[in-house]
């Protein structure tokens, strides 16, 4: 089936539980969307809040960050930690006006290829749903304030210029 | 910013012990130097201009009748302390002068092994409340020239300092300002909020006077400096600024001691400390951790416990 809007979809996950079970969800045949595209961590603990940030501005319309459920980290505790980082990440993408409905966060094992299949064929449809994200793009190509002549006698300076 | 309501009448604020505190503080000062307690001594002295104030690191003991203390006190003296500022931790024991919000950026350092408790003496000063950025330095403190921070200041007695000095006047009820304007950006919606942050950062030129001042930006190497890979855009254009803000944010959510410093050097009248607010109110409501309260060796971010909430993660 053909849709207008094909979303970019950024996983951020980690590579002894998210990575083996999307990767089951491969070996078993499964499908699931083309949009989604995987960059695989040691583990969610390695996951900077940066990288989220670097991939909105990129123009990535949503991203997941997966890792193995609390208690499996392959480091004892990196999922844990990763945690309260987004926890409170997330609360300041709130804050600064981002919707959150955009950034997604899951415990994935090596054996749950279903479950990879299933919350990423949601994300995409959700994301599809909601349309691109601008809000970071579109800063990309906005002026600095001291370039905008929104002043009516600056411009008339510049026009004169 | 404008309060929501009408505009209150101006208040003069007593500073009559403000100079009991100068004359506490150049004493104390002086005994410690001379009684080579401590070989320095960070504290603040009169600026070139009228009633202005510049900090000032005194080793001999002569230079003790140099030191005041006023409403232009506005440095957070604490950042000489960290491990970043070489030059002055090679002079020995330090004694620093430090007002209530100080001492809670001081006790965040400790918890972070900047330095130890028994290698600093503290010399704590009562405060009514200083400047806000932009005042003429010697204009009295009234409720029109007070910082932000000092309208709703619960630090006025720095508990916990090896001595305190001045004395506290009775203090006027004035309205706190950055409580209501973080209230009325709570109650936006996300598309008001973001436009609201997006013309604030708009404004900002990159000069990096908030981390320069910022007590607990002590890192070598900024991740914000870094070339390959790059976080965040270097250059004062939109996009790079607002990565920067919230990687500022994001570092400093659960250190913030609320020293307000970022936003009174800010020449861009960027309200920072808006988020370092909203972070530390959000600390506080997931994982009930308050910076700066006492020196923690581990901060809400650098433990976990295995019952923390997970309601957002599937």
């Amino acid at each position: 089936m053909k849709h207008d809007f094909e979303p970019k979809i950024v996983a951020f996950v980690c590579t002894w539980c998210t990575y083996a079970g999307a990767d089951l969800a491969g070996t078993s045949r499964m499908l699931y969307p083309s949009n989604v595209r995987v960059v695989k961590f040691p583990c969610t603990g390695r996951i900077d809040p940066v990288f989220i940030l670097k991939a909105f501005q990129k123009g990535a319309d949503g991203i997941l960050v997966s890792g193995c459920h609390p208690g499996d980290c392959h480091y004892m505790a990196g999922n844990f930690h990763a945690r309260r980082r987004f926890a409170v990440f997330r609360k300041l993408l709130e804050f600064i006006g981002v919707d959150l409905n955009r950034l997604e966060f899951s415990w994935v094992s090596a054996a749950e290829g279903g479950k990879w299949v299933e919350i990423v064929t949601e994300l995409t449809e959700k994301i599809r749903s909601m349309g691109p994200l601008t809000q970071f793009t579109d800063l990309n190509d906005e002026e600095q304030w001291s370039g905008a002549l929104s002043n009516p006698e600056l411009k008339a300076v510049y026009d004169q210029v | 910013m404008k309060s929501t309501g009408k505009p209150e009448p101006t208040v003069t604020i007593d500073t009559s012990g403000y100079a009991v505190a100068t004359e506490e503080i150049r004493s104390e000062a002086k005994r410690l130097l001379l009684e080579k307690i401590v070989d320095a001594v960070v504290g603040y002295q009169s600026g070139r201009r009228k009633g202005s104030a510049v900090p000032v690191i005194i080793t001999d003991p002569a230079q003790a009748e140099q030191l005041v203390f006023s409403p232009a006190c506005v440095n957070n003296l604490s950042i000489y302390l960290t491990k970043a500022k070489k030059e002055i931790r090679a002079k020995g024991k330090l004694a620093v002068v430090a007002k209530g919000c100080d001492l809670r950026a001081l006790a965040g350092l400790m918890g972070e092994s900047q330095f130890k408790r028994e290698e600093v003496v503290i010399i704590g000063v009562t405060c009514a409340g200083v400047h806000s950025a932009g005042v003429q330095p010697n204009e009295p403190l009234t409720s029109a020239t007070i910082a932000k921070k000092c309208r709703e200041c619960s630090v006025h007695i720095p508990e916990g300092a090896d001595l305190i000095v001045g004395k506290l006047p009775l203090l006027p009820d004035l309205t706190p300002t950055e409580k209501e304007l973080l209230e009325k950006l709570d109650a936006m919606t996300p598309g008001e909020r973001w436009e609201y942050w997006k013309e604030q950062f708009t404004r900002c030129i990159r000069c990096l006077a908030c981390r320069q001042v910022c007590p607990f930006c002590y890192c070598e190497q900024c991740l914000c400096d870094r070339g390959r890979p790059q976080a965040v855009d270097t250059s004062p254009r939109p996009s790079g600024n607002m990565g920067w803000h919230i990687v500022r944010a994001m570092h400093l959510a659960g250190r913030c001691s609320g020293c307000a410093e970022c936003e009174r050097v800010c020449p861009m009248d960027i309200p920072l400390n808006l988020l370092n607010r909203k972070m530390a109110q959000e600390l506080k409501e997931l994982y009930q951790y308050e910076a700066g309260l006492t020196p923690q060796e581990k901060g809400p971010l650098t433990s976990y416990d295995e019952k923390d909430d997970q309601s957002f993660i599937k």
